[in-house]
């Protein structure tokens, strides 16, 4: 920059120079700086989905609060949903702040849930019929999510990484519980071992949809590519994907458990992975609210949502008093 | 005294006792623990949840002494019992609402406030006394619990004064809940049958001066809001200290059981 | 008016010392209608693990800070004349007095030795 300018005075091919220079120096970009149309576009997508995915994400956990097996169970799968609520509200809380300029909050991600322009987690999505679903999703689920979030940690959006630092440190104690849980399962009597199992052949599908497609051609779009270059993430999907198959098909293995794919198994020449993959026109029913529980989850969220509009109405009209 | 110095009719009364307290929390952390991704506003659902999980962790504590006394495990008695063995008081086991925690929760945020503010003022009564309590196991119980009732009664507190101070719509729906509340707070102001017992060997103060704070309390904050104190709160539906319970317990005890009940030999 | 306009999701910025002892550091932010709603959802969204000794609830539209512009203000050339390292010759000088120079811990402590 020319000394003694005034950025604003900067030319807007000059301001982007600036801000790419500013990213690949590993600076960390903050809410009032300035950033192209299209970062702050990148940036509102991928962390009100993920913000949003939180939310919606304690309710299929949620179904078994109560039914926890014993007094224990009961408090720490609390304290987790809990805190999948709280992620929400800090990555909601870094969505709204990049919304605020064009004139949105979060009643209008709320809207925009309700409507389906706003896509939640596909994992979400899905049943979680028995107790031995609450362990792995609390274990894998989980697990894959502390991959690709942890991937983000040196986001160049500084709101993003602050929160994604407190949310992974908090994910240490998620993964444990659900550790607990499984192992408590693996190590039980022959039904609950079957339970475990049916458990994992259920969610296994999911867990390949977890981290997204290959490439844009199974989606027809690129913006993990676009955020690759922005530096919001560092990795492809891939990669995270062949991250969660190496720390994790070992210890499912160890336990006795199995795979529901008989093809998987470690390419020693290609140092890969070889996996039966998903089935991407599924995942994208599954993602456009076509899922077993999209609509019955969605409605929770709505219902409550809608039903609890007077309780805002009242202390918003109280604070104007 | 200890448990050693207990004689047979101090202990079960101090058993009963135990058991109100216990499930009272339990009951009311179980409901609260129903709203989880449900509430208002999402900061406000955490907030909400941990006040639910203290509540549990309160019930936990009380069945461990139960447990100590020779009650059996702690998880046991809170899974296992049936309903007419529970001690909690009838309002505390009302569903949030029509609908369930699965489908078609139409839960009513007035009716929340309300239970869980009167309730948290009478806790923090009710701890008050029991931090001088005779059985000191108890009173050790208490004076942890109290750590962290502060907050949950600030937390209501500010619920329920602000909504009673906002809007006609927000004043007529709370004003329904405080009555549907009165209906059957009585229940929770009482000690039950053992009633004697338990004060005689001062594991308790009396419930009759108990209710006097309470009452004063709450007519003290009902005049601050603007709204008329109803007379002493009812007890229409039965006491649940005898035993006597709803269908909503049942669908709750069972629930909470569900898994447990299954398995509770190898445990979970 | 509708929920987008109302006044209920007003920005509230979160401030906490960790001991009695530490200054205030921020925290994150949530949404509430009032400063005494602000307090109380604070404590359990951000301090439902670690220990907290007092906290802060600010309005954002209160706080005055610097857009990026503005922050070209903050940078500034050396100033070795107020600073220790601008006097680093006066060990050598104390020397030729046979005195050692006071440290920091001298000059603060009040105390001419280390004994």
């Amino acid at each position: 920059m020319t000394v003694g300018m005034s950025f604003n005075q900067l030319s807007e091919d000059e301001k982007m120079t600036h801000f790419l220079d500013r990213i690949n120096a590993g600076e960390k970009i903050e809410p009032d700086d300035w950033m192209p149309e299209d970062y702050r576009l990148q940036l509102i997508r991928l962390i009100s989905m993920h913000g949003i995915s939180e939310i919606m994400g304690a309710l299929p956990e949620k179904e078994w609060v109560p039914k926890a097996p014993s007094l224990h169970r009961k408090l720490a799968i609390m304290a987790k949903v809990q805190d999948e609520m709280g992620h929400g509200q800090l990555l909601l809380r870094v969505a709204e702040d990049l919304m605020a300029p064009l004139g949105k909050n979060r009643h209008d991600i709320m809207e925009d849930l309700f409507s389906g322009k706003l896509k939640f987690h596909n994992v979400f999505h899905m049943d979680a019929p028995t107790w031995g679903d609450a362990g792995i999703i609390a274990w894998l689920v989980d697990g894959a999510a502390i991959i690709s979030q942890s991937m983000m940690l040196d986001s160049s959006y500084g709101p993003y990484a602050r929160a994604l630092k407190r949310i992974c440190a908090e994910e240490v104690f998620h993964a444990q519980h659900g550790e607990s849980i499984i192992l408590a399962m693996a190590e039980g009597t022959p039904e609950q071992r079957e339970m475990l199992q049916d458990s994992l052949n259920r969610w296994w599908e999911s867990l390949i949809m977890f981290f997204g497609p290959k490439s844009a051609k199974e989606t027809g779009n690129s913006n993990a590519d676009k955020n690759i270059m922005y530096k919001i993430r560092t990795k492809t999907n891939e990669d995270l994907r062949q991250e969660f198959f190496t720390k994790y098909i070992p210890r499912i293995w160890s336990l006795g458990l199995t795979i529901p794919d008989d093809t998987i198994r470690f390419d020693e020449d290609s140092q890969m992975w070889i996996y039966k993959d998903a089935d991407w026109s599924k995942f994208k029913q599954i993602v456009s609210g076509n899922g077993p529980q999209s609509q019955n989850r969605l409605d929770l969220r709505r219902r409550s949502y809608k039903n609890n509009e007077w309780v805002r109405a009242a202390l918003a009209a109280k604070k104007a008093i | 005294m200890t448990q050693e110095t207990l004689k047979p009719q101090e202990k079960k009364a101090l058993i009963e006792l135990l058991y109100q307290l216990a499930d009272d929390d339990f009951l009311l952390a179980f409901r609260g623990s129903e709203w989880l991704g449900l509430a208002p506003h999402i900061e406000e659902d955490v907030a909400f949840s941990s006040i639910s999980q203290d509540m549990m962790g309160h019930a936990n504590l009380y069945y461990n002494l139960l447990e100590i006394l020779g009650e059996g495990e702690a998880d046991r008695i809170a899974h296992l019992r049936s309903p007419n063995q529970f001690r909690n008081a009838i309002i505390l086991e009302e569903v949030n609402g029509p609908g369930t925690y699965l489908k078609e929760p139409d839960y009513d945020w007035a009716f929340t406030v309300v239970r869980n503010y009167f309730y948290a003022v009478h806790k923090h009564i009710r701890l008050d006394s029991l931090r001088h309590s005779s059985y000191e196991p108890l009173a050790e119980a208490a004076r942890k619990i109290m750590t962290e009732q502060y907050y949950h009664l600030m937390h209501w507190e500010i619920w329920f004064k602000q909504l009673m101070t906002s809007t006609d719509e927000a004043t007529l729906r709370m004003t329904a809940a405080i009555q549907k509340v009165w209906k059957d707070f009585g229940g929770v102001l009482t000690l039950g049958p053992y009633y004697e017992d338990i004060v005689k060997a001062n594991f308790i103060d009396d419930e009759n001066v108990m209710k006097k704070r309470w009452n004063n309390k709450i007519e003290a904050v009902l005049k601050e809001v603007g709204a008329s104190y109803p007379g002493e709160p009812r007890m229409e539906r039965g006491n649940g200290r005898n035993g006597v319970h709803t269908e909503d317990l049942k669908q709750a005890t069972s629930t909470l059981s569900e898994v447990y009940a299954t398995n509770p030999a190898t445990g979970w | 008016m509708n929920e987008s306009t109302n006044e209920f999701y007003n920005v509230y910025e979160v401030f906490s010392k960790k001991t009695d002892k530490s200054p205030f550091q921020h925290s994150f932010s949530l949404l509430a209608p009032n400063a005494d709603m602000a307090l109380i959802m604070a404590k359990e969204n951000f301090f439902r693990r670690e220990t907290v000794a007092d906290i802060w609830v600010v309005k954002r539209e209160n706080i005055r800070g610097l857009n990026q512009d503005e922050r070209e203000m903050l940078k500034r050339l050396d100033k070795q004349y107020r600073e220790t390292k601008g006097y680093g010759y006066l060990k050598k000088k104390w020397r030729d007095y046979n005195q050692e120079q006071f440290t920091e811990q001298h000059i603060l402590g009040g105390r001419g030795d280390n004994s």
